[in-house]
């Protein structure tokens, strides 16, 4: 079975998926020829040839304008976007196009269609090379938006979205692109959109977190765990729509709430979670359900990145402070 | 070529037609069957009757804000008339007469008007997108249809429509870029009435012809009068024929005037003069067309007397069951955000079903 | 007859100026024929007929000022039109107000245009804190716990962060609310807090998680001795003659269905005691610094149950007599094992007795219950040999301990109350005849 990383999935997906399904194109700037500047896309033009996997003038908006097009006309669009910091040009497409285009139509025209894009800070980059924008996509009814957290996940995750009729939003956390490697099935399987996964289960808190938040998350837990808390760990996957009915249980079990995310604390992800805990698990609160986020300030240039990135140890401080409420 | 015998750059400009249905370039004059050019200006005829009496609706109060077409209809008609039924048609939001021989059904047209969505889910065989309201980014999607086309390996084209004010947009530009890096087999087409609201075409760029813009991308370009229907069906055929031979794309300016308003919520005479407005009445397109078909032949007055009172009564028709139509069903409004609803929205749903079945209180 | 409202244009305009008729009475006209222009503020817009007829009347002139909603031409139909134009043309108020100049019109939709003013805004001046309405503070799960259990949550104190109310906080109300405690407060002579050390173990446990009422009890022990300043007295009475008195009795109160015990006589002594020693009988309120002597007289009895202490309430015990005493204990105490005691059974003591000899000690040295300020420990009867003028004879001896609250009571009054009970126990005719 071979065994990968986040990127290495992503193209092992990709390959698959275009060996199968001959309408499956994928494009975007330095797509075609050098495989993408993180190597998603290496290899791919070579075996399906320039028409199905191709580079693209740098022009973010004509990139996802044209796979709303090509979605209409029959063929499965995966576009990527070199940054996630440089999809802003694209939104004028994504919101008002991508989002609506099923509904506008009353179904006549549906987008099977994925974007792609490295996400997520933590890698010592320029600005914009380290956004987590996910909340202005989840906030858009008529999108779908996924972060897997394992090479596993990243295959699994990645064939639904590009077998949804649904146009989806696919986030990569950069940061842990080549982190580790992992068992990856050469056959089909599918992750579900929509459903998250309680990686740990244990009675004190649910700790919710997704992408490169993840391993932060389970460093804390190992941490905490010394004092007695045990921790039900929860990678949430798909951001919208999310597995609310996975989120419900567990909190009705433990009581107790903590989401971590890289994203802005303000308006981010983490509040629609709580939003979502405190309607429909209210009475089993034992402490304020919390969010720890990062700041509402400009994600920081290198030299002051590591105040911005939660390290494990706020995330266990966190967890005790709820806990010990 | 007619892309090389009339050079933007110098502000030449095809026509065939002169404003009184005249011929003045005969062997430039397309070769249609008088089915076709019968066609082309009952089109004509009926989109300038439908507009006008949506018009007329609106400020009866029965209509919502209503965007015109008095005066383009031979840009519109004579543009679409040169593609078929297996190519694509992206719409901005001012072709009523394109849509109308794409084959659009009034009915469609005029519930979009009047606000429901259900004016957008066209019949199968009517390969048009929805009217595109964030101006230019249309270009793209035609774009990306004609790309898909060409990798498809069908001789599909994509015939897309922008505004003067739409050139503009970001989106223009990399949409024309994106199509001719590709070669992507599309026709775009601008509908330059001379205004964008208020703003005149002079303070929109200052390039002198929009269609030369072309240039900047290596894209074969032509500056037509929009009001001769005969020409912009001409050089339409060249650019969709050369689009279906794999010679990629085109661009098209349509020269025409907006005769009426932008929507029926604006007053023109805020920005512009009346007498500018009486000048280019008289190079109606319908007028000089149906000229041409009278010196020949092909019609009478009798006839256009018929064929107005018959559409307008059709129209009447159809404005009556737009007007039953109701309001959209609570469901349609939540059914169509993905695929199968998500667990909020069908919670949500069921919420405001729930209140509403208790009276609302 | 069709009558036609100035329809409102599409720009929430409310009225117009019509500035110029193109038909007159009498005058045919088609659908869709100009009827006449009319200025607003946005467009001066040619109304078009929505019916083809004959013009009856028109109903303004040009110049005038007409509104959204009313009729300005009725047309004498050719056929059956429209009856009227849609409900978008519902009448407005005729008293609006001219539009303002310089309002613009959004080139889409449609936007409520009005002249209504309303009332000035003014910047909120800071507003002092109503100090009044204080919340409780508890968690949800804290809530539902209270509400669960039929508890008023306002009524609990929270003894958490910021004077929480905590889950345990409600469980232990619960519990009081069967083991009599009212509200508690900190006592203002408790002792400061103790630092408990961890517990070691040197070998296999087994650990026995406390039931609510154990915990309870615990709860009310440590409080008594740590805020009552304890100190006892031990006397030995010689009860041979209420050993006698209740061997004779015993039967004759079977007759009466009661089981007789020395417990009642005992009661009773201690009741006739408490009333001549009324310092005995009380409850020292520590926040105002006074003794408070109670005029009524419930006497608990601790009875040991499987699951723990109980102390049922005889009530009024000067108020009866012997026999009924009795009966009353037997009741309790048969309550108190089946755990069907009423909460009125547990409330509201004045004096406690408890008796460790009815389980085979000779003495014992029992707590105090907060808030009374006495307890009489009674050991078990037994037979020890005395020595009684001089000689040595064979007595009941009756070994009791009282232990008294020192803020309030010395050794002197200890003695002297004993001395009185046993007074009292000594002959059991000066009981029945008080």
């Amino acid at each position: 079975m071979p065994i990968l990383n986040i990127i290495g999935a992503v193209n092992y997906a990709l390959d698959q998926e275009m060996a199968r399904d001959k309408t499956v194109v994928t494009y975007g700037e330095d797509v075609g020829l050098e495989g993408g500047v993180f190597r998603a896309t290496v290899g791919l033009q070579k075996k399906y040839g320039a028409d199905r996997c191709f580079d693209t003038p740098l022009s973010e908006a004509a990139i996802v304008g044209s796979a709303i097009g090509m979605a209409i006309n029959g063929l499965k669009p995966v576009v990527e976007m070199q940054f996630d910091g440089f999809v802003l040009p694209a939104l004028n497409q994504i919101i008002g196009h991508v989002a609506r285009m099923r509904n506008r139509s009353r179904g006549t025209y549906t987008l099977p269609m994925v974007i792609r894009m490295p996400y997520g800070g933590g890698i010592r980059a320029l600005e914009h090379h380290s956004e987590s924008i996910e909340s202005i996509f989840a906030h858009i009814p008529g999108l779908q938006v996924v972060i897997p957290s394992t090479p596993y996940d990243t295959k699994g995750l990645l064939l639904s979205a590009i077998r949804s009729p649904d146009p989806v939003i696919f986030l990569e956390p950069k940061r842990i692109y080549r982190a580790f490697k992992q068992e990856v099935p050469e056959e089909d399987y599918f992750i579900p959109i929509g459903k998250a996964k309680v990686l740990k289960e244990g009675s004190h808190i649910t700790v919710v977190a997704w992408g490169a938040m993840i391993r932060e998350v389970q460093k804390a837990i190992e941490e905490v765990e010394k004092d007695g808390i045990t921790v039900e760990l929860i990678d949430l996957r798909t951001i919208a729509p999310f597995d609310k009915e996975a989120i419900l249980k567990s909190v009705k079990k433990t009581g107790r709430f903590l989401v971590v995310h890289e994203a802005f604390k303000s308006f981010g992800p983490g509040a629609e979670l709580i939003a979502t805990v405190n309607e429909g698990a209210f009475l089993h609160l034992e402490a304020p359900p919390t969010r720890l986020a990062g700041f509402d300030t400009t994600v920081p240039l290198p030299k002051g990145e590591d105040h911005f990135i939660i390290r494990p140890d706020r995330i266990a401080h966190k967890i005790r402070e709820i806990v010990n409420f | 070529m007619l892309t090389e015998k009339f050079n933007s750059l110098n502000k030449e400009m095809f026509s065939v037609l002169d404003k009184d249905g005249m011929v003045i370039n005969e062997e430039l004059l397309p070769i249609l069957e008088k089915d076709k050019l019968i066609l082309l200006y009952k089109t004509m005829l009926h989109s300038r009757i439908a507009d006008s009496k949506a018009l007329q609706y609106q400020r009866q109060g029965r209509m919502l804000t209503y965007a015109p077409n008095h005066g383009e209809e031979a840009a519109q008609v004579g543009s679409i008339a040169a593609t078929e039924e297996r190519d694509w048609l992206v719409p901005a939001f001012r072709e009523m007469g394109a849509w109308l021989y794409k084959g659009v059904p009034l009915e469609q047209i005029y519930l979009y008007w009047y606000g429901n969505e259900l004016g957008s889910k066209f019949p199968p065989n009517v390969k048009m997108l929805p009217i595109s309201v964030p101006i230019a980014s249309q270009l793209n999607h035609a774009t990306g249809l004609a790309m898909a086309s060409k990798i498809k390996g069908e001789d599909h084209v994509t015939i897309a429509y922008v505004g003067d004010g739409g050139t503009s947009q970001g989106e223009f530009h990399e949409a024309l870029n994106f199509a001719s890096v590709f070669s992507s087999p599309v026709v775009f087409v601008i509908l330059n009435n001379q205004f964008a609201i208020s703003v005149a075409r002079a303070s929109q760029t200052r390039s002198e012809t929009l269609a030369q813009k072309g240039i900047a991308y290596g894209m074969p370009n032509i500056l037509v009068d929009g009001n001769d229907v005969l020409a912009m069906y001409a050089a339409t055929k060249e650019a969709v024929d050369r689009a279906r031979n794999g010679g990629g794309p085109t661009l098209i300016e349509a020269y025409t005037y907006r005769i009426g308003a932008h929507t029926t919520s604006d007053d023109p005479t805020l920005y512009r003069k009346d007498e500018e407005v009486e000048e280019w009445k008289k190079k109606d397109p319908i007028t000089r067309m149906k000229k041409y078909l009278i010196d020949r032949d092909m019609w009478s007055q009798e006839e256009d007397f018929k064929e107005t009172e018959s559409y307008e009564a059709f129209v009447n028709d159809v404005f009556k069951k737009v007007e039953a139509s109701g309001i959209v069903p609570l469901e349609d409004i939540f059914k169509y955000q993905y695929e199968k609803m998500t667990p909020n929205l069908v919670q949500q749903f069921e919420e405001y079903n729930e209140f509403l079945k208790e009276g609302g209180k | 007859m069709y009558k036609f409202k100035f329809p409102d244009i599409g720009e929430g305009i409310t009225e117009g100026k019509i500035l110029k008729w193109f038909v007159n009475s009498g005058d045919s006209v088609k659908e869709g024929d100009s009827l006449f222009l009319v200025e607003t503020d946005k467009v001066n817009a040619e109304i078009p007929s929505p019916v083809g007829g004959i013009v009856v009347s028109t109903k303004a002139k040009e110049g005038e000022i007409i509104y959204v909603g009313n009729v300005v031409i009725e047309i004498e139909t050719s056929e059956n039109a429209l009856k009227s134009t849609s409900s978008l043309n519902e009448p407005i108020d005729k008293k609006s107000k001219a539009i303002d100049e310089g309002e613009t019109a959004g080139v889409v939709g449609e936007l409520e245009v009005s002249s209504q003013i309303i009332a000035i805004s003014k910047e909120e001046k800071p507003s002092l804190e109503d100090e009044s309405s204080i919340k409780v503070l508890a968690t949800p799960v804290a809530r539902k716990l209270a509400k669960d259990l039929g508890i008023d949550i306002h009524k609990i104190k929270g003894t958490g962060p910021v004077g929480r109310i905590m889950k345990e906080d409600i469980y232990l109300a619960n519990e009081e609310k069967l083991t009599v405690s009212p509200v508690s407060r900190p006592s203002s002579t408790a002792s400061p807090s103790i630092l408990i050390p961890e517990l070691k173990f040197a070998g296999e446990v087994e650990r026995v998680p406390l039931s609510m009422l154990r915990k309870t009890i615990a709860k009310n022990m440590v409080l008594s001795k740590s805020v009552i300043p304890h100190a006892s007295a031990t006397d030995e009475i010689d009860v041979s003659k209420l050993v006698a008195f209740r061997t004779q009795s015993k039967n004759m109160a079977i007759e009466q269905g009661v089981h007789l015990t020395y417990m009642p006589f005992i009661v009773k002594a201690v009741t006739l005691a408490l009333k001549d020693f009324p310092m005995f009988n009380a409850s020292y309120d520590d926040k105002s610094e006074e003794l408070v002597l109670k005029k009524y007289y419930n006497i608990g009895i601790a009875v040991d149950t499987p699951d723990g202490l109980l102390v049922p309430i005889i009530k009024d015990s000067d108020k009866k007599g012997i026999l009924p005493i009795a009966k009353e204990l037997s009741i309790l105490s048969e309550k108190a094992k089946d755990k069907t005691l009423t909460l009125d059974s547990l409330q509201n003591g004045t004096f406690t007795i408890t008796n460790y000899g009815a389980i085979g000690a000779t003495s014992g040295i029992p707590i105090i219950k907060h808030p009374e300020v006495a307890v009489l420990g009674v050991g078990k009867i037994a037979k020890k040999p005395v020595v009684v003028e001089n000689d040595i004879v064979i007595r009941d001896i009756l070994t009791i301990t009282l232990c008294i609250d020192h803020r309030v009571i010395d050794g002197g009054d200890a003695g002297r109350f004993l001395a009185r009970l046993k007074s009292y126990l000594d002959d059991p005719v000066l009981l029945v005849l008080s």
